[in-house]
């Protein structure tokens, strides 16, 4: 007769979610932590460095990580979200000192968010606000489900929704005025 | 991503696509940099972290817990000592003082146990002072502490006693004078006087007095009504079971001497013997003088009582302190004084270690700057 109780090995006990390391956290959402922060900076230089440090803070916190309460996507999202916070407060304190900064008219000669992007794509992004673009990367470029995108934004289901149809809309708006 | 979640992007598929077909991708450097930046190095900081966590608060409870566990041990019912019946206070010094609002007394016991009269052989020393306090304590209304303090006229007892009198500046040289004169009266004498006064008559003075046992307590409190008692403290050690003693070990030597000089006056002795017995009657007279000669100096220390009275112009005496007259009162009172006392430890401690903790951490920032300069120098190049 068997036995009953005997399960699988690879069954684990219900509640136990296995926690990756945090070099496969890396491997596979170091570009999305990226991306993420490309189009909510509008700036690779700032979005590479703000990565990075993303990555040392979640090293530092990584102990602390469930994998029952989140993804690790959404959690170093979240980190990176505080991490870009900093660097916006930072970016203002900067301009305001700065009378002459012209960091807007040298970005649009490159194609900042990504290659291969059509350049009207890329003016209409960087047009829009960090919280659209926000928004937008979070669950176009990323596909985090709602409810993972406004735990991040740290704001409601909704909200969140609403911000995303309006980020798009204002996007193809925008489009429509660099093309004509 | 559920069904649903596509409804926000339905109309703009198009622009949905291109965004997704061009993402953003990271640098290889980037992905080096943050691998690199992950040493495996740094995760005891956070077991130390951990550990001061856990030791902080740890500490910080048990030194609140040993100042509560001495705050009660040291708030048991003292006010039971303070009442017992042996804790009086000589009437006349308290009914020519205590008379006052500002001047209520307020006895404390140091060494408490009342001997019962039963025990009768027993040695016993008894220790009782008073010192005046502000109006209002509970001892004025009790009426207990205004009794006198015995001190037995028909046992062998040392009696020591100590008084702090308040005087005015300019009755301190009369009053000295008045205290040798009072001890005279009652047969004893100054055995030391030191009087020290400013111009102005302010000082003190610190007589050291005899006098005979029995008349200890009348001059006692004569002397207290020099003028306002500031505190007293009388001590009184039984001798009489001591002096049974050694009577009685003396009267077991003189049986033996008897019997050793019997025998040696017996002409069958031999010489061996003889002459132990000769050593042992030579031991026990040696041992009898020298055992008369401690009863004498016994009786002679219970002959006469020993005070020690401090005459003062400043009428503040030193008041022991005492935190609320409820046993929870006094539980919180001493846990507090506890507290403060582990305090300055730890303030003491902190103050010693001060310049090596300043130096560690100087040593540690530096280090860490160096680091950060080669970090900043290695990223630029």
């Amino acid at each position: 007769m068997k036995a009953v109780n005997a399960l699988p090995a690879a069954v684990r006990p219900p509640g136990r979610v296995a926690a990756p390391s945090f070099a496969d956290v890396v491997a596979e959402d170091l570009d999305a932590v990226y991306r993420y922060l490309v189009y909510l900076t509008g700036d690779r230089v700032a979005a590479e460095d703000l990565a990075a440090e993303t990555f040392e803070r979640a090293f530092r916190s990584w102990r602390r990580f469930d994998p029952r309460r989140g993804a690790p996507r959404t959690w170093l999202c979240r980190i990176a979200h505080s991490a870009a916070v900093d660097w916006f407060r930072a970016e203002a304190r900067r301009q305001r000192r700065e009378e002459n900064y012209s960091r807007d008219e040298l970005q649009l000669e490159e194609s900042v968010f990504a290659e291969g992007l059509s350049p009207e794509l890329d003016r209409a992004l960087h047009r829009l606000t960090p919280a659209e673009r926000e928004v937008v990367a979070l669950r176009v470029l990323l596909e985090l489900d709602g409810p993972s995108a406004a735990r991040v934004l740290g704001i409601s289901g909704t909200a969140c929704s609403t911000r995303l149809s309006r980020a798009l809309k204002r996007l193809e708006e925008e489009m429509s005025d660099v093309r004509n | 991503m559920s069904a649903t979640d596509g409804n926000e992007m339905d109309g703009y598929e198009a622009l949905v696509s291109e965004l997704r077909a061009h993402p953003p991708v990271a640098p290889e450097r980037l992905r080096q940099r943050v691998l690199e930046g992950a040493p495996a190095a740094r995760a005891p900081r956070s077991r130390r972290r951990k550990l001061v966590l856990v030791v902080a608060p740890l500490a910080v409870v048990l030194a609140v817990g040993a100042a509560l566990v001495h705050g009660f041990v040291n708030s048991g019912s003292n006010r039971a000592a303070l009442l017992a019946p042996n804790a009086r206070i000589p009437g006349g010094l308290a009914h020519s003082k205590y008379g006052a609002a500002n001047t209520t007394p307020e006895a404390a016991v140091a060494h408490s146990l009342p001997v019962p009269q039963s025990k009768q052989l027993s040695t016993a020393s008894k220790t009782y002072s008073l010192s005046n306090v502000a109006a209002g304590s509970v001892y004025d209304s009790l009426g207990t502490s205004r009794q006198a303090v015995t001190i037995p006229r028909h046992r062998l007892v040392h009696a020591t006693a100590s008084l702090q009198v308040g005087v005015k500046s300019s009755d301190l040289s009369a009053k000295t004078n008045e205290a040798s004169q009072i001890v005279g009266s009652f047969g004893g004498y100054a055995q030391s006087v030191r009087y020290q006064a400013t111009h102005q008559g302010d000082g003190e003075a610190l007589l050291s007095l005899r006098v005979p046992v029995q008349n200890a307590q009348a001059a006692i409190a004569k002397l207290g009504g020099l003028g306002t008692l500031l505190s007293q403290q009388v001590s009184t050690q039984d001798l009489q079971a001591k002096v049974t003693h050694q009577t009685s070990a003396i009267g077991s030597l003189r049986r033996a001497i008897t019997v050793y000089e019997a025998a040696l006056r017996s002409p069958s002795l031999s010489a061996t013997d003889r002459a132990s017995l000769q050593i042992k009657l030579n031991n026990a007279r040696r041992a009898q003088a020298r055992l008369r000669h401690a009863r004498a100096g016994t009786l002679a220390s219970a002959a006469t009582a020993g005070i020690s009275l401090l005459l003062t112009t400043n009428n503040h005496a030193v008041v022991p302190v005492h935190h609320g007259s409820t046993r929870i009162g006094r539980l919180l009172g001493s846990a507090a004084h506890f507290l403060a006392l582990e305090g300055i430890i730890v303030l003491y401690a902190l103050i010693v270690l001060a310049p090596v903790l300043l130096i560690g951490g100087l040593v540690w920032w530096a280090l860490r700057e160096r680091r950060r300069r080669e970090e900043r120098l290695l990223a630029s190049a």
